[in-house]
């Protein structure tokens, strides 16, 4: 193959690809990007048998095929590079790159040994506007577990469509995250998927910038799911396994409430978490006469207090949160208000801003910590 | 450094668990004696020092020590009795308000009150008659300004001896030892600095700042400090609990990992309930395994929240035993560990 392009377009492409390449691979040919020529454009991917990331470019090809480079050391060479064109040529084993008065030659993988896409016999798609779907993923994949050990289900976000609706849930069990939002396009059967928190992750890297994306199941038993958004496409593997029951452990109602400053909350919390210290982080939340009373205390370091000025309905009371779990829920509240509702000492918390986001409904769930 | 804790006594019981054999039967005295126990893959857990020449030591495989010594008289260890000798050693080492750190049953660092060495000869030398006339056991003894030298100095007058290093004399006293003896210089960085000719303290002692960076990195300082004999720790009284563990010699090397996880489930039960115990919860769960090729491989993970519920420990295990990756290989040794221990209950309820 050859083609010759901006190194501003190429060096994205690649930097993007790199990323998803696990740096730990046993196979060789998964350390490298695949670079593949078709008329006026070059598709770069990279994989790492989970999640394959695809990114195109504009490029003048003058001979089509396809080339595998090491990802990471092109990445940093192509980084390297100032504003300008280069020319590539690639063959099985090398590609060449020409670059004003540099020449580098890279050993190459023969590309027909690079893992094909899954076969895209499709089951159930969607589009969505890509800033409903970018804040819908930021508004919960921090939210899922992080600990491999208690499986992949809970290290996933669930994606639940229903007629045009879509409904995104991430959980590790002391915390619910959910994102209620519209599709543009209405499905017939409603269908769950589990994807891997990171992938969802990579589509707010990479396609968040996007008008539409387009979303679609993969695979015989729709065990693939595709984004895909302007030049880049994202397509990973999705977690077979039970979603557990979010509805049921969001109560339907609450009997007491707060409206709270979101900002002078989160930096009172800041401050009593210095002095709660130890692992658990614990701050107390004591409610009454429109006032929010956040206290911390440790033997090693003292003792906090803050008063906070709040709307209270309902009776008093008193609560103690993981200071941590509490301070992240607010930092992904966007908006100066926080409402938080409660059931008793023992019971879920719920947050949501006051004012909805115009693209989409968030709701956390936060359980408590016992006294 | 103030005159109270001026200086630093090691203390530790010859051949223990050998020399109470040999206390309580007479007729072994002299003869060469292995504690060990019955099991088809018994090490040796101390030999007298009868049995010491013929490179009969502790964890040398009970069957390559009778092959080696074949006179060798091997008696069952009696960890009950061990104990209770223990008991009365530590109360002695405690008697006058002493600071002690103990290290195991039968050895431990006491803080010697003196305001010369002599003084603090004698506190030592004191101390090893009272263990005599209460155990009938001999003690061996060092005494200088730090722990380390204290250790190194007891260690090298065995059996039955006192050394005691004046203030001063530690780096001359050190120098023409093995690099090995220094703590924190494991066989790896022995064979580093055997690469560049040292092999005595004094040696690397006498290397430069440049040269001492390059080997230790950012542990130069301190590395040259120890060659010279400056130990600054302290003896600590309570050494704070910062793991828990508990692991299983298997008679027989398994390969079924359903046994393996067998044995994780009972380790798991056994590591909540003692850290019920202590009122404390773990944040990490590792697993170690000791293949049949004695190779030895650990994993750990981490816990987004605390605890010491047995089936969360469990799956945990579970999982670090899988990122093993064992693929089928025997397995000899298999042990799960609890870390980040913090003081208190698990408080973070659960949605489901």
């Amino acid at each position: 193959m050859k083609f010759s392009c901006t190194t501003k377009d190429i060096a994205a492409a690649v930097g993007a690809a790199s990323k998803v390449v696990n740096a730990h691979t046993t196979v060789p040919i998964l350390s490298n990007v695949l670079l593949q020529g078709e008329s006026e454009k070059i598709a770069v991917r990279a994989t790492d048998l989970e999640l394959t990331l695809e990114h195109a470019f504009p490029a003048q090809v003058a001979e089509g095929g396809s080339v595998t480079i090491p990802a990471k050391l092109f990445a940093s060479y192509l980084g390297n590079l100032a504003a300008g064109t280069l020319e590539l040529t690639g063959t099985p084993t090398r590609a060449s790159v020409k670059y004003e008065r540099s020449n580098y030659d890279f050993h190459a993988l023969p590309a027909d040994e690079y893992p094909p896409l899954p076969a895209a016999a499709r089951g159930s798609q969607f589009g969505i506007a890509g800033r409903r779907f970018r804040d819908g993923i930021e508004a919960t994949i921090f939210a899922a577990s992080s600990e491999e050990a208690r499986g992949a289900v809970l290290m996933g976000t669930l994606l639940e469509v229903e007629g045009k609706s879509l409904t995104m849930v991430a959980t590790d069990g002391y915390r619910l995250a959910k994102f209620a939002t519209t599709i543009e396009d209405e499905v017939s059967a409603n269908e769950k998927f589990i994807v891997p928190s990171r992938a969802l992750a990579e589509v707010a890297r990479n396609l968040g910038g996007g008008e539409r994306i387009e979303v679609s199941a993969l695979g015989a038993q729709s065990n693939q799911l595709r984004m895909t958004g302007g030049d880049v496409s994202i397509t990973v593997r999705l977690v077979d396994g039970q979603y557990p029951n979010y509805q049921q452990v969001i109560p339907a109602k609450f009997d007491r409430s707060v409206t709270v400053s979101t900002p002078a909350l989160i930096a009172s919390l800041r401050r009593a978490e210095l002095v709660a210290g130890d692992r658990a982080s614990m701050v107390k939340l004591a409610i009454a006469n429109q006032t929010l009373i956040v206290t911390a205390s440790s033997d090693i370091s003292g003792n906090a207090y803050e008063e906070l000025e709040v709307e209270q309905s309902g009776e008093d009371l008193t609560i103690a949160f993981n200071a941590r779990y509490l301070v992240e829920i607010l930092n992904h509240i966007k908006g100066d208000k926080a409402v938080i509702e409660f059931l008793g000492p023992l019971s879920p918390a719920a947050i949501r801003p006051l004012e909805p986001l115009e693209t989409g409904q968030q709701l956390y769930v936060l359980m408590p910590l016992r006294q | 450094m103030n005159a109270r804790d001026k200086f630093v006594a090691h203390f530790d019981v010859d051949a223990f668990y050998a020399s109470v054999a040999v206390r309580d039967h007479p007729e072994l005295r002299g003869k060469p004696v292995a504690v060990a126990g019955s099991s088809r893959r018994a090490v040796v857990l101390t030999a007298s020092y009868e049995a010491r020449p013929y490179g009969v030591r502790s964890a040398v495989p009970l069957y390559k020590a009778r092959m080696a010594c074949p006179d060798l008289i091997v008696v069952p260890p009696d960890m009950q009795k061990y104990r209770a000798i223990s008991r009365e050693i530590f109360e002695i080492f405690e008697r006058d308000g002493r600071t002690v750190e103990g290290m195991s049953m039968d050895e431990a660092f006491v803080a010697v009150e003196a305001a010369t060495l002599d003084e603090a000869r004698e506190s030592a030398a004191q101390i090893r008659r009272e263990i005599f006339a209460c155990t009938r056991l001999t003690v061996s003894a060092g005494v200088a300004s730090g722990k380390m030298i204290a250790k190194i100095a007891s260690d090298s007058c065995k059996p039955d001896g006192l050394l005691a290093i004046a203030p001063g004399d530690e780096a001359a006293f050190l120098a023409p030892l093995p690099v090995g003896r220094l703590w924190g210089i494991g066989p790896k960085m022995q064979a580093r600095l055997a690469v560049f000719g040292i092999a005595t303290i004094g040696e690397l002692a006498a290397l430069d700042d440049a040269r001492m960076r390059e080997l230790f990195g950012s542990w130069w300082r301190e590395a040259r400090e120890l060659a010279h004999g400056i130990d600054r720790r302290p003896v600590e009284a309570e050494r704070e609990t910062k793991s828990i563990s508990t692991e299983e010699t298997f008679e027989y090397d398994v390969s079924d990992e359903r046994q393996l996880v067998g044995v994780l489930r009972a380790q798991a039960l056994e590591l909540a309930e003692a850290l019920e115990r202590a009122h404390t919860v773990c944040a990490t769960v590792g697993v170690k395994v000791r293949r049949a090729d004695f190779t030895v491989v650990g994993r750990q993970a981490h816990l987004s929240e605390p605890t010491r519920e047995a089936r969360r420990i469990f799956r945990t295990a579970v999982h670090c035993l899988r990122r093993v990756e064992l693929q089928g290989a025997p397995v000899r040794l298999l042990g799960t560990r609890v870390a980040s221990l913090v003081e208190g209950d698990a408080r973070q309820t659960s949605l489901f």
